[in-house]
Parts: C-alpha cells; sequence; structure tokens
C-alpha cells in the first residue's frame, strides 16, 4: 500500500513497525557493521569494558521490562543476577554440566525464583512491593551466602569455575566473549521488542498505568505480572550466569542491594519505557565511573589521593539519578528520540499532525 | 533556547572528556608496578593507610637511587571495593600502562577475579592487608600474598590467646560475612587444639545496637572475648561489652584494625584494661628499629592517616617489591619477576616475626603472629610473649 | 553451619526479663521510633517515602561530631551544628529536587530520594573520608543496674531526648497555629493552599523537622555503635518499623519500632543472633499480608503509595 507520509501512518501494520523510514534501517545496519567491526580498532582494555556493558544490557533489559512497562518497583534484581550466578556454580561444580545445559538452566531456576517473587505484587503495590522485594533479596543473598561458606575453597576467595566450552571451542578472552555477548544481545533485544509491541507488552503498559482499569478491560492481572517478573528475573538470571562465566569467580558480597539500586538507575537513566532506554542506561552507567576515573587522570598526581575526590564516583550514580529525573525525567531515549526528530524535521521545527508517535 | 543549547554543549563536552583519556601513556626507564586498592571505599580508612606505607617505601626507595639506578613508578588505582573495577583496572594497568606486576588489592572478595584475569595474561600479583587461598599451598600461578588469610589468622589467634589464659572458654564474635565464619571455625580450632573451650557469637553486618549480642556473650561467662572484624564493631562491641558487665579479656584481631581506634574504643568503654590486639605486622607502638625507620619516613614524607599497623603492613610489601624487582634485573619481563618472587626470602628486620618466604608451590609462607597488651596508663601497646609462628600448609 | 549454642540454663524467666532487658529494649525502641518518626512525618505531609533517611541519619551524626570537632570537643557547639545542618539540608531537599516532582507518579519522588541517598553516601567518603567515627559524649559507663550491668549518660539522654522529641512533636501538631496547618496539608493540600496556608512552609517544615529526627537518631546510634557508610542500614530498619505501624500515624511508628526491637531483641538472645537483621521484614511480611496500611494506618487504597 502506498505510505501517505513518512510521518503517518494508514495501517495498524503500518504503525507496529519497529524501523519504520529507510534512515533507520540504514542506520541498525551501520551500527552493527561497525560492532561487529568494534574488536579490530580496540584494546584488550576497551573490549573488557563493552563486554561489562554487554552483560548488564542484558540485565537491564530484564529490569525494564518489569519496571519500565510494567510498573512493578523491584529491588530484588541484584538477587535474581546472584541465582544466575549460584546456579552455574551449583550446576558446573557439582555437576559437571557443560556450559550449553547450564545457561539454560539458569534462565529456568531465575524464572521459577521470579514468579516466587513476584507473587507478593499481586498482593501489594507501589513501595510495599518493593519493600517485599526487598526482603526477597535478603532471603536470596543468605542462601547464597550459606552456600559459600560451606561450599567455597577458601571461604573468603569464593568459587572458582573454569571457561565455557562449546562444542570445540572455548570461550575465552576478550574477542570470542564479544561475539558471542554482541549476538545474545541481539537476540535478546529482538525478542524484547517484539514483546513489547505485542500483545504482552501492551498488555504490560496497561497495567503499569491503572492495573484497575486494566483488570477491567479483561486483562489477567496474574498472568502478566507474574510474567514479568519470570522474564525479567531469567534475563537477570542469565546476565549473571554469563558474568560468573566470564570472570570466571563468583562471591556472594558482589551482589549487595547497592547492585539492585544501580540497576534502577540504569532504566531511570535510559528512560523508563523503552527499550532503547534500557540500552543506553545500561551502557551508560556502566562505563560512568570508568569515564570520571578518566577525568580524574588529568589532574596532578598529589591531588587525587591525598583528598578522596574519588568518592565522587560512587556519588556520579546518584547525581545523575537525581538530574535526569528533574531535567530529562524520560531519559536518555528521550534525548535520543529528540535528535532523532531534529534531523528527521530539518529544516522544519515543528511536526505536522502525527497521532502515532511511540 | 540559550539555555537549553548551554546545558547541552556542557553535556557533551561531559562526555567527550570522559572518553578522552583511553589513550596509551609514555613509558620511560623505570619500573612500572601497579598498585590497586580501595581509596574511595566503605573500607578506605583501611586500605589508605596500607597504600601510603606501600608509597611510603618506594618513595624512600627512589630517593636512595632506586633499583640498579632505575627507580620505580607506581601506577595507582581505585577499586572502590568492587571487584569489576579491580578486574577493569588490572587490565588497564597491564594493557595500557605495561606494569610487570601488580600489588596491594582490597577485600578478600575482589582478590579471586583479579588472580584469575592475571593468571590469564601471566602478570603476577601480591597481595597484602587480605589473602585467600589461591596462594596458600598448593598455590595457583601468578598469585601471591603478603596478607591476612582468614582461616590462619583465626588459629594464630586461638594459640595466641592461651598467653592470656591458658586453658580457659573463648567466645568467638564475627559478622556474618563468608570471612568472619572461616576465622572463626579456624579459631575455634585451635583453642579446642590447646585444651579450651569454644563458644561463639555471630550477628548480622547491619545491626542497630550491639547490646544485645554484647549481653548474650556475657552471660556465656567467658575467660576471653576475641573479635573478628574490622574498627568500627570494636567501637561498638567494646564499650557494649563493659556496659553489660563484662570486664574480662578481649583481643581484637587485627583486620585492618589501627592502634588508634583501640585507644578510642578504651576511652569509649571507660577503661582500657584487658585490652589486647592480635597483628601479623608489628604495631606502630613496637620498639624494633624497623618500626622507627617507618615511623621517620611517615614523617619525612607525610601521610593523609596517623601512623599505624597498616603502615607497617604496606612499608613491608614494599620492601618484598623491591628485593622481588632487584632479583628481577633490567630489563625486567613479567614472567622473570614471577620465577623472581618463587625464590624469595626476604628478612623483614622485625616488621614481622620472621622473613617472607616464597616457593614454587606456596606463595604465601610461613606467617608470624604477635599479640600486643593495651596499656591504658600511656596509650601504647606492649608485646606479651614471643612471635608465633603459623606454617601455611593444611588449610586447603 | 555455626550457629551460637543455646545456654538451656540462661532461658527465662527472671533471667530474660532483668532491668538490663528493659533498658536495652527501651533504648532500641528509642532509636527506631525517632527514625520511624521522620518516615511518617515526610509520608504525611508530601506523600513521600523516604530512601535516603538512614544516609540522612549518619550525615547528621557525622556533622554533629565534626561541629563538636571543630570547637574542642564542646556538645554546644556540636548541637548548634545539628541544627543548624537539619534545617539547611531540609530545605534544600525540598526547596531543589521534591517541590518539582510534585505532580508525578510516586515512583518519581521515591527515586529522587534514592538518588539522594546514594549522594549522601558519597559525601560521607569525600568529606570524612569514610572514616568509622563514633561520638564519644558521656559514653563511658555511669549509672549501675542491678545484675552488673552499666548504662551511660548518653543511654539515659536517649530516652529523655526520644520523648521529649515526641512530646514536642504532639504538642505542636496540636496546638500550634504551624502545627494544625500541618495537619491540614497533610490531609488535603489542594484545600489547604486555598484557604490560605502556605504549603511550600509547611512541606519545607516538614523535612526540617523530618532531618531534625533522623540527626537525633543519627548521634544517639553514633553513640552506642559507629558511624561509617555501612551504618546507614539503619535506615531500613526505621522504614519497616513505620511500615509495621502504619506509614501515617505517629502513634504507630512508636508501636511499630516497639514491636521490631522488641522482636529483634528475643531473637538475639535466644534463637540465633544472625537472624536479627532480616527479622524486621519478616515481621512486616506477617504484618502486610495481614494488614496492608499497616497496625495504626488509615485504611486506604494502596494505589497511592
Amino acid at each position: 500500500m502506498a505510505r501517505a507520509g513518512t510521518n503517518l501512518r494508514t495501517s495498524y501494520l503500518e504503525s507496529n513497525e519497529v524501523l519504520r523510514r529507510p534512515y533507520q534501517k540504514l542506520m541498525v545496519a551501520i551500527i552493527l557493521a561497525a560492532a561487529i567491526g568494534l574488536p579490530t580498532s580496540s584494546s584488550d582494555y576497551f573490549l573488557h569494558l563493552v563486554n561489562l556493558c554487554l552483560l548488564a544490557c542484558v540485565g537491564a533489559l530484564g529490569l525494564m521490562i518489569l519496571t519500565g512497562f510494567c510498573g512493578q518497583i523491584s529491588l530484588g534484581h541484584a538477587a535474581f543476577l546472584a541465582i544466575g550466578a549460584f546456579t552455574t556454580v551449583i550446576l558446573t561444580v557439582h555437576l559437571k554440566m557443560p556450559f550449553i545445559v547450564v545457561v539454560p538452566a539458569a534462565a529456568v531456576s531465575g524464572a521459577i525464583v521470579g514468579f516466587i517473587v513476584g507473587l507478593p505484587s499481586l498482593r501489594f503495590r507501589g513501595v510495599y512491593l518493593a519493600i517485599s522485594t526487598l526482603a526477597m533479596h535478603y532471603a536470596i543473598i543468605f542462601l547464597c551466602t550459606s552456600y559459600q561458606a560451606k561450599f567455597g575453597t577458601s571461604a573468603s576467595a569464593g568459587i572458582t569455575i573454569s571457561d565455557p566450552i562449546i562444542g570445540p571451542f572455548r570461550l575465552r578472552g576478550e574477542y570470542a566473549w564479544y561475539y558471542f555477548l554482541l549476538a545474545l544481545l541481539t537476540l535478546v533485544t529482538t525478542g524484547c521488542v517484539n514483546l513489547v509491541r505485542t500483545r504482552p507488552g501492551r498488555a504490560w503498559m496497561a497495567i503499569r498505568d491503572r492495573d484497575i482499569a486494566a483488570e477491567a478491560l479483561g486483562i489477567n492481572l496474574t498472568r502478566y505480572k507474574l510474567s514479568a517478573f519470570m522474564l525479567s528475573a531469567t534475563l537477570a538470571s542469565v546476565s549473571g550466569s554469563l558474568a560468573a562465566y566470564y570472570s570466571n569467580v563468583v562471591t556472594v558480597e558482589g551482589y549487595t542491594l547497592d547492585l539492585a539500586v544501580i540497576y534502577v538507575a540504569m532504566i531511570i537513566v535510559g528512560g523508563m519505557g523503552s527499550i532503547l532506554g534500557g540500552l543506553l542506561g545500561a551502557i551508560f552507567i556502566t562505563l560512568l565511573p570508568y569515564g570520571i576515573d578518566n577525568v580524574f587522570e588529568f589532574l596532578p598526581r598529589a591531588w587525587r589521593f591525598g583528598s578522596t575526590v574519588f568518592g565522587v564516583q560512587v556519588g556520579a550514580v546518584g547525581v545523575c539519578i537525581i538530574l535526569f529525573l528533574l531535567l530529562e525525567p524520560k531519559g536518555l531515549a528521550e534525548v535520543w528520540r529528540r535528535t532523532e526528530t531534529y534531523f528527521d524535521r530539518w529544516p522544519f521545527r515543528y511536526r505536522p499532525l502525527d497521532t502515532t508517535r511511540r | 533556547m540559550k539555555k537549553l543549547s548551554l546545558r547541552r554543549g556542557a553535556t557533551a563536552a561531559a562526555i567527550i572528556a570522559c572518553f578522552a583519556g583511553f589513550s596509551a601513556a609514555q613509558g620511560q626507564e623505570t619500573y612500572k608496578i601497579g598498585y590497586i586498592t580501595d581509596l574511595s571505599g566503605p573500607l578506605a580508612g583501611s586500605y589508605t593507610p596500607t597504600w601510603e606505607g606501600f608509597e611510603l617505601y618506594i618513595k624512600a626507595l627512589n630517593d636512595r637511587g632506586g633499583i640498579n639506578g632505575k627507580k620505580i613508578d607506581v601506577v595507582l588505582d581505585d577499586d572502590g571495593l568492587k571487584a569489576d573495577r579491580a578486574v577493569a583496572a588490572a587490565k588497564k594497568q597491564t594493557e595500557r600502562d605495561q606494569v610487570v606486576g601488580i600489588f596491594g588489592l582490597s577485600l578478600s572478595s575482589t582478590q579471586g577475579p583479579v588472580y584469575a584475569e592475571m593468571r590469564k595474561i601471566g602478570v603476577p600479583v601480591v597481595t597484602t592487608f587480605s589473602g585467600i587461598g589461591d596462594a596458600l599451598p598448593p598455590a595457583q600461578p601468578f598469585s601471591y600474598s603478603t596478607g591476612v588469610v582468614f582461616e590462619i589468622a583465626g588459629e594464630a589467634i586461638g594459640e595466641l590467646a592461651q598467653n592470656i589464659k591458658k586453658g580457659g572458654k573463648v567466645v568467638g564474635m564475627t559478622f556474618d560475612s563468608v570471612g568472619g565464619r572461616a576465622a572463626i571455625a579456624h579459631n575455634k580450632k585451635a583453642v579446642e587444639a590447646s585444651g579450651g573451650t569454644w563458644d561463639e557469637v555471630i550477628f548480622p553486618i547491619a545491626t542497630s545496637d550491639f547490646t544485645p549480642f554484647a549481653q548474650a556473650v556475657a552471660e556465656k561467662k567467658p575467660d576471653i572475648v576475641v573479635g573478628h572484624y574490622g574498627s568500627g564493631q570494636n567501637l561498638g562491641v567494646i564499650p557494649a561489652l563493659r556496659r553489660s558487665g563484662y570486664n574480662g579479656p578481649y583481643v581484637v584481631a587485627s583486620y585492618g584494625v589501627t592502634e588508634d581506634t583501640v585507644r578510642q574504643a578504651a576511652q569509649r568503654a571507660g577503661s582500657g584494661d584487658n585490652i589486647y590486639y592480635v597483628t601479623r605486622y608489628s604495631s606502630a607502638f613496637d620498639k624494633n628499629p624497623s618500626v622507627a625507620e617507618v615511623a621517620d619516613a611517615q614523617k619525612k614524607y607525610g601521610t593523609s592517616k596517623p601512623f599505624s599497623s597498616m603502615h607497617v603492613t604496606g612499608w613491608a610489601l614494599g620492601k618484598f617489591a623491591e628485593a622481588a624487582l632487584k632479583g628481577c634485573g633490567w630489563p625486567c619481563t613479567r614472567e622473570k619477576l614471577d620465577m623472581m618472587i618463587q625464590t624469595l626470602k626476604v628478612d623483614m628486620a622485625g616488621l614481622t616475626g620472621g622473613p617472607i618466604e616464597m616457593s614454587a608451590t606456596d606463595h604465601y609462607g610461613p606467617s608470624y603472629w604477635r599479640l600486643y597488651a593495651w596499656d591504658a596508663k600511656d596509650n601504647t601497646m606492649e608485646p606479651k610473649g614471643a612471635w608465633v609462628k603459623k606454617s601455611s600448609q593444611g588449610f586447603k | 553451619m555455626v550457629r551460637a549454642e543455646a545456654d538451656p540454663s540462661a532461658c527465662f524467666p527472671e533471667r530474660t526479663v532483668s532491668v538490663e532487658f528493659i533498658a536495652t529494649v527501651v533504648i532500641l525502641t528509642c532509636t527506631y521510633a525517632l527514625l520511624a518518626a521522620g518516615i511518617v512525618i515526610l509520608y504525611k505531609a508530601g506523600r513521600v517515602v523516604n530512601f535516603a533517611h538512614g544516609e540522612i541519619a549518619i550525615v547528621g551524626g557525622y556533622v554533629f561530631y565534626s561541629s563538636g570537632l571543630m570547637f574542642g570537643g564542646s556538645p554546644w557547639f556540636a548541637i548548634l551544628g545539628a541544627i543548624v545542618f537539619s534545617i539547611v539540608m531540609g530545605a534544600f531537599i525540598y526547596a531543589t529536587m521534591m517541590r518539582r516532582v510534585v505532580g508525578e507518579p510516586f515512583y518519581v519522588a521515591i527515586l529522587i530520594t534514592v538518588g539522594i541517598a546514594i549522594v549522601l553516601k558519597s559525601a560521607i567518603i569525600v568529606i570524612w573520608h569514610a572514616e568509622q567515627v563514633t561520638i564519644d559524649i558521656g559514653v563511658a559507663p555511669a549509672v549501675r543496674l542491678a545484675g552488673g550491668a552499666t548504662l551511660s549518660y548518653m543511654d539515659l539522654a536517649s530516652i529523655v531526648l526520644t520523648v521529649a522529641f515526641f512530646v514536642a512533636l504532639y504538642l505542636f501538631l496540636t496546638f500550634t497555629r504551624l502545627g494544625v496547618q500541618f495537619r491540614g496539608t497533610a490531609e488535603n493540600p489542594l484545600l489547604a493552599s486555598q484557604r490560605g496556608v502556605n504549603v511550600n512552609l509547611v512541606l519545607s517544615l516538614a523535612w526540617i523537622i523530618a532531618v531534625l529526627a533522623a540527626t537525633l537518631s543519627g548521634v544517639l546510634y553514633g553513640g552506642r555503635a559507629f558511624l561509617g557508610t555501612a551504618s546507614v542500614s539503619i535506615g531500613l530498619a526505621g522504614l519497616t518499623a513505620a511500615l509495621v505501624g502504619g506509614l501515617d500515624s505517629l502513634r504507630g511508628a512508636v508501636v511499630g519500632a516497639f514491636i521490631v526491637a522488641l522482636a529483634q531483641y528475643l531473637t538475639v538472645r535466644l534463637i540465633d543472633p544472625v537472624l536479627s537483621e532480616a527479622l524486621p521484614f519478616l515481621i512486616l511480611l506477617v504484618v502486610m499480608s495481614i494488614r496492608p496500611w499497616g497496625l495504626f494506618g488509615t485504611v486506604e487504597e494502596l494505589d497511592r503509595v
């Protein structure tokens, strides 16, 4: 069917398209090509940071769906990551299972835990739900601590696991991990984008906006709330499992409440309610401390370590949360959209009537 | 509109500044080593003096002319007590700054991942302050430690407590962490092996008031109480114990607890009697000439923290690093340094009870521990008994 | 798993209900009650659940410590410093941040307090170098109790000050004009502003009082335990106490604090000390399942939270 200009749609099918305009498709192609070519021109250190970002993205997408799309506040994300990591440890150390079995198993255990943690959401909302997820966090971390105390080699060292082996390949080194994580993230992102623009996504968004009305419209709250929790936990669990393989060591001390808050910061900074926001937020928050480190390197040495200016890195995440909430509540995704529309409409300033902007 | 574009310009500049520094550093004719520790996180109060001790030694060494005429250049990075940042800093130091070895590190939970990553590249890592099992025999390659391993500390404290009262009832306290529980388990072993009885109270990490736990301990009528935790907890527990009516001996296990903390705790408790202190490296009040040397260096170069056994710990690591680099020669590569460390037997001259020795399978060596008694009248510490030697065998 | 061995002869009843027991529970209740009161005030006034309360308390404690230190250990300057801090911090938080998110969904205000919490935690590191400090004014054992235990002057002061605070708050809310305006704004801000109440003033005042309560509890905590970046978790305990008692009831704050304190103490002495951290959450989950709005809270649509 003929297109009625770049801003207007003539069918629901068109409005549901992910990449509407030709330049968007081109841009995605360029980004993918750049992503594939990235390792050839980067240092090992930079690739390491990129890998950390990719891992964070997977986890952040889970939380974005739960909080950004479905509106359920959850402070238990660190616990889900821990579940993934410890499932990996138990299966590799005790049952000697290979990578291909362990990661899906971690996903399944994440789903189960997500189901359990999601049950209070049927009864509570808002801050009460946040507190109950917090309680679950402590419970899960307690279990993990007990496990590590019992089975850790030298108790304080954590548990070591060896590199994953997929068929004839050994997943070791930044290059290999980068491509693996890139492929995984592409898959996960595509899946999430599709979920969000079809029925589950719309149901979640309805629940977020006004769940009583959603129920009145016939949306099964139980089913969609629980599925949001399960999906979020599954993605976090997979991310945690892969992170465990990536760093070869698992310690429970790394899974603190602060980590859960950092993931919440990722989705705030990225912009709640947008998949692109989840990715941008994850990248931004992950790279923030290293970026600040770089800025500090310009200061003379005596300055840096005499005072504890370093403490600023800890506060930077908090400052970002506050600034974004006050000045840019829709996050980095909104910044992106604004840039996009600026170039799209140029040289015009204002947009023509368009009711299906997303 | 102008305000908006100003805001955007500022944001863009900030983002560019963040990425500007990702370029390689210049190289000179120096020995380059890396030091990563917690300078900004929750335990910066303990790790900063350890770093300062190390820095003092290196400064003094460079002023003497360095090693073989070449100075030591230390690349310092902060890990904020997070394993991710420690690993990233290690990768940056080995790749960009081309360090031959990494020293220091922080909390035991950050050490495992750094050891694992550096093992892949083949860079020797020597930790201090804490130590983990990777360094204990049979040791993992490239992983060394001159710090305090919880299990060994627990046993050493159990043995040293016998100097206070033989065969009595010892109650151990710690907070609910993996390291604390490990220390307690080994403390129990040592106490029961020397004929004493054991009981314990473990409290949560986040606690609002130490009084209930202190009361639980006092109720058990112990002969000696041992505390396996850091400064803050000691400051809270010691007064709480005295308030609950327990005025017997209390042993501070030095996981980064400084002498100043002991003084403050004694003051808060109203009396400094019966407080003891166990440490691997000499206390700042020890009258040994090596300790005086560290004190002199501190006065000469200045540090931000008051002089404590943490500075002595860092200084000892500096001494170890000098011996390693000296033996490595020039040019020093990572493999050479690694091989060199395995052959080291460095005389500590009173900084601890004996030399630090490493071997191909034992990357920790025998450790020496001492008990000090706090003297409330002069606000100093006196050693009580001789150094106890603990072998590193049998902990894995 | 290693745990404390329970000594059967030390169970009950004569040992447990000693003067020492009562004193400890009362003092613990005071700590939690002050924290809970601050949270309740903020919720009543602005419908904001403050996740930064623990951090504010600890930073307030540090300010008290530093003010005292700056003028040679004098407690009066310390108190002055703490009061100035409360006024400045409370007004600042309200004016720059809370006021601007008035119309937004509930989670925005909560997330801003989360951001404030992180920034305050980093302030402890940057300004005070994350040193673990204690408040040493009057903490030496002073009053002897039956059974060998002692209380310090600070212990006594904490009880007195908490009672004084609640009494003062009650008098303020009931008998002063500003207090009545406060209650009016809490019930219906729009109507109150249309009746001429300066809502901004009232809400800033709410924040100032809350920060003052938090600072007081931080100082008392610094006297009994220590101030450090790890200490900020008392905020969660206070939040739990407030939720148990009902987020908009001051009476509930005291009762909730007492329940949590008593339960924690009994857990430590009779069951297993390690569980005392998780216990407040357990109590909260139980209370929430039966009566989601807290023991004394107004029965309301949970949607508002």
